[in-house]
């Protein structure tokens, strides 16, 4: 693809980089300086220089990488940044705790990098913002029409019901859910509702981050501080399904909390009885909403069904093209 | 009037439970309501089709015609559908999914089941696709999104509830307060679930009597791949030659003789030297066995017998070139009563009864103590002609319709290959979204060459492991296909090996499965395209293993029930 795809940026084989910063943006390799969208592992690789992010991205960031200590640069959501020739804003993507979207404008235009995004109430994530721009470059985790998720109060609803359900059958509920972002969520919904959680040590370790951030868990617990007892609720991350720490529960019905969650190959894959797609991902209606609000002249696709995303949007007189090629889902989801 | 949707909730229900007595519950809850021909038509559609066993049908409704169904009333294109599938991993789940807000509304296509299964089954006499699918787009739009993926499931190669045709029998057995062996054994006789349900509703299941000249299942052997699977139980098991034929059932009273096939078809006309020599001796019975070619006094290799099949009228020339036979094997029904539920050594006795009477030939019993005696019997069994050995527990009932292993077969692997996998593939079903297909190469000089794709033979755990492995040393991707790097070393089995222009090493594998994971090897100590040809070379002449239907399935292929 053309370096000349969206303004600003350049898309070389190992990122997306931004020459009026000298910087990249979520690289997956260590970079001398990266914005840093997220904190998903997948967009925030370990070892980077200098890191630009969130407040609350960089401290899950030195969370998560505790040896890393290069120099960081704090941006808050709709403060802008001069570089050469181009300024830089980030903006709420309503993902997760921290999550933004980057824009770049300048005199050669302006470019929306959306990182991972949900349009949407959440409970931790500031709500996504969708600024103009005359390039956008979307993810497109889930782009395609079979990716539509009931509403969050739906899910919230089933979540609660389906975790009621299990303590009156006597079984415990297990829920899988990604250790950044969905386990918190879960775990303050079922606060809500009076229902205790343990959670794992990977989503544990990050509450602090959230309490700085003004959530509190006054009905979670670590996971060894004790065995699971009747009336409590189990979070784990989706691969710890087959292991001893669920395993030892001996009475328990599993949930898979995932936008993957639609397809009833989940079950088999994750021992789970209970499908809920609750997804911090935008499903596919909210992908092209986004893309109809920001009215970019051009779209470019990368993550999940990029190519196929880019192909409907074609069809809908959109100029779309996927980043890069491999159009396939990701193996993780994050 | 009974509602689709009350069908559809309940298998929606079955599948979201791992609890079999729940499943029960559910499927027994949509049917209890239910009597007289809507009883039958749900009983039939719970257990994943509109018709009785002993129909055969299917609705032959291929993937393109659903596709363009789906397509018209959603309004995407196929690609987009194609895609949509691949990602959900299933069409039914992926067609619901994609129908408009406007299916949702309660009550609004008012799909009954009786009309359900009648366009179903409509779809069966249907020879156009653009008839076919104009069902199909009558139904998806006036479908719910839950309806739509049962409908579609229905017609796409299996509802995958987690309910089999023995759940369903439970199921009846719960709603009607019936005796679950009465249930199962007034469904084995009938060959109808739905007639079955309505019996028990009825409080009629007695009634139901096994009837000659009317299909039945046939009982299945699991395989074993080395004698030292089964010497330790052999004490218990009866020995027999394999047959390389046609598996039939012989149904016959007086002089009225009808020949049913694995697939449950009449197959009569094609053998009609069978059909008279059955008619002659006096009285009535029900046999299972094979047809084989034969000539002088032993069987004839399934090359030469594959020339009779399909000919309806076989004319007299070719009745003398390849003259066929019946060995029979099992007694299922002698007079008026029915054997499937008496030991085999009871049935075997009956049928050697029989025998003295003529008319067929009849199966050598022998009995071996140990390893080295089975690996005789092999040989003996190969020279004659014959594809390897059955194993029959003496004191199991007939299973009609299962797979058990009370009954055993060994069909000795010709050679094992060790081979590198060359690229993974999602699998289907069960196995959806789990990289489960392997295509694999032997070397050729510097290069590999492929030379065949496996589906089966590793566990559900091994196919996890070396998932991620696989993801790991993708190189590229095709669409569902990845291209892996030459790294993972598997040891094959198969049937036979056959001069095929299909694969790069110009050879293809019958039966291909994979027999374990050789993680001690390298790619470099693969087998070699001229290790191939040698196998190859060595078989020429050797007898061939008959296709068994359902043994080997191409992922996507349309699969009849």
């Amino acid at each position: 693809m053309a370096d000349s795809a969206a303004p600003h940026l350049e898309l070389r084989p190992e990122g997306i980089f931004v020459p009026a910063f000298d910087a990249w943006i979520d690289p997956h390799a260590p970079a001398p300086r990266a914005i840093v969208s997220h904190a998903h592992a997948d967009h925030a690789a370990p070892g980077h220089g200098e890191v630009w992010a969130t407040a609350a991205t960089l401290g899950i960031y030195r969370r998560r990488n505790p040896e890393w200590s290069g120099p960081a640069r704090t941006l808050a959501y709709g403060e802008t940044v001069q570089g050469a020739g181009a300024e830089l804003t980030l903006f709420p993507s309503g993902h997760i705790l921290g999550s933004a979207q980057v824009r770049i404008e300048g005199a050669s235009g302006s470019v929306l990098y959306t990182g991972d995004f949900r349009r949407g109430a959440s409970r931790t994530a500031t709500p996504a913002q969708a600024p103009r721009a005359d390039v956008l470059v979307t993810e497109s985790t889930f782009g395609l029409p079979v990716f539509r998720f009931p509403t969050r109060a739906a899910l919230e609803a089933r979540l609660v019901s389906a975790c009621q359900a299990a303590a009156d059958d006597g079984v415990i509920p297990v829920l899988l859910a990604y250790a950044l972002g969905k386990s918190q969520e879960a775990a303050l919904v079922l606060a809500e509702a009076g229902i205790p959680t343990v959670l794992h040590g990977a989503m544990w370790k990050l509450l602090p981050e959230y309490e700085a951030a003004g959530f509190v868990f006054p009905l979670s617990r670590p996971y060894d501080s004790g065995p699971v007892q009747p009336g409590e609720v189990l979070i784990v991350p989706p691969n710890c399904a087959r292991t001893p720490v669920v395993r030892q529960v001996r009475k328990r019905r599993i949930a898979y909390l995932s936008g993957w969650a639609l397809r009833e190959a989940s079950r088999a894959e994750h021992d789970a009885e209970i499908l809920l797609p609750f997804s911090d991902h935008a499903d596919f209606d909210e992908l092209l909403a986004h893309a109809a609000e920001v009215a970019p002249r051009r779209v470019l696709t990368h993550h999940g069904y990029a190519r196929d995303f880019a192909r409907i949007l074609q069809a809908r007189g959109v100029d779309a093209v996927p980043l890069a090629e491999g159009g396939e889902r990701a193996a993780e989801d994050p | 009037m009974s509602e689709y949707c009350a069908l559809a909730d309940a298998l929606e229900g079955a599948a979201a439970t791992r609890s079999k007595l729940v499943k029960i519950e559910r499927l027994a809850a949509a049917l209890a309501p239910l009597s007289g021909e809507e009883l039958v038509a749900a009983a039939r559609l719970l257990s994943g089709s509109p018709f009785a066993e002993w129909e055969q049908a299917v609705t032959s409704v291929g993937w393109a015609t659903l596709a363009r169904a789906a397509s018209a009333v959603t309004g995407w294109d196929k690609e987009t559908i194609g895609a949509s599938a691949r990602a959900i991993g299933d069409l039914g789940e992926a067609i619901g999914l994609m129908l408009p807000e406007e299916n949702e509304q309660p009550g609004r296509g008012g799909l009954q089941v009786l009309e359900v299964e009648t366009r179903l089954r409509e779809l069966a006499t249907l020879r156009k696709a653009a008839q076919k699918q104009a069902i199909l787009e009558d139904l998806l739009r006036r479908a719910s999104r839950v309806e739509a993926r049962y409908l579609v499931k229905t017609l796409s190669g299996g509802l995958r509830v987690g309910a089999d045709l023995a759940t369903v029998e439970e199921a009846i057995a719960a709603a009607f307060h019936a005796e679950r062996e009465t249930v199962a054994r007034a469904r084995r006789d009938c060959g109808d679930i739905g007639e079955t349900a309505e019996a028990a509703r009825a409080g009629t299941l007695d009634a139901i009597r096994f009837r000659l000249f009317h299909p039945i299942g046939f009982m299945l052997a699991s395989p074993i791949e080395n004698p030292e699977e089964i010497v330790p139980e052999l004490p218990l098991f009866a020995v027999e030659d394999k047959f390389d034929g046609i598996r039939a059932h012989a149904h016959k009273s007086g002089s009225r003789v009808v020949l049913f096939s694995r697939t449950l078809d009449d197959v009569t006309a094609q053998f009609p030297e069978i059909a008279l020599a059955l008619a002659a001796p006096p009285g009535q019975f029900l046999l299972d066995g094979e047809i084989v070619a034969w000539t002088g006094d032993r069987a004839d290799s399934f090359f030469r017998l594959q020339r009779r099949l399909g000919r309806k009228a076989p004319p007299a020339d070719l009745l003398a070139e390849i003259p066929v036979a019946f060995i029979a094997y099992d007694c299922l029904a002698s007079g008026e009563t029915p054997l499937f539920e008496r030991p085999w050594s009871e049935r075997r006795k009956e049928l050697e009864r029989l025998a003295e009477g003529g008319g067929f030939l009849l199966s050598r019993v022998r009995r071996a103590s140990d390893g080295p005696g089975l690996e005789a019997f092999f040989s003996e069994a190969r020279e004659r002609g014959n594809e390897g050995l059955m194993f029959k527990r003496e004191d199991s009932p007939y299973q009609a319709g299962k797979r058990g292993r009370a009954w055993r077969k060994w069909k000795k692997a010709l050679a094992t290959l060790d081979v590198v996998v060359t690229a993974v593939e999602q699998g289907n079903g069960k196995r959806a979204g789990m990289l489960s297909d392997y295509t694999f190469a032997v070397r050729d000089g510097d290069r590999l060459v492929n030379i065949g794709k496996a589906y089966t033979g590793l566990t559900d755990e091994e196919i996890r492991r070396m998932g991620s492995v696989f993801r790991k040393i993708t190189v590229a991707k095709y669409g569902p296909v990845r291209a892996v790097a030459p790294q993972v070393v598997l040891e094959v089995a198969f049937d036979t090996i056959q001069k095929s222009a299909r694969h790069k090493s110009g050879f293809a594998l019958r039966f291909p499965r994979i027999v374990r994971l050789r993680e001690d090897k390298t790619p470099e100590e693969a087998d070699t395209v001229e290790s191939v040809e040698a196998i190859w070379r060595g078989i020429q002449g050797m007898p061939v293993a008959a296709p068994e239907p359902g043994a080997e399935r191409p992922p996507g292929a349309k699969l009849p029930r």
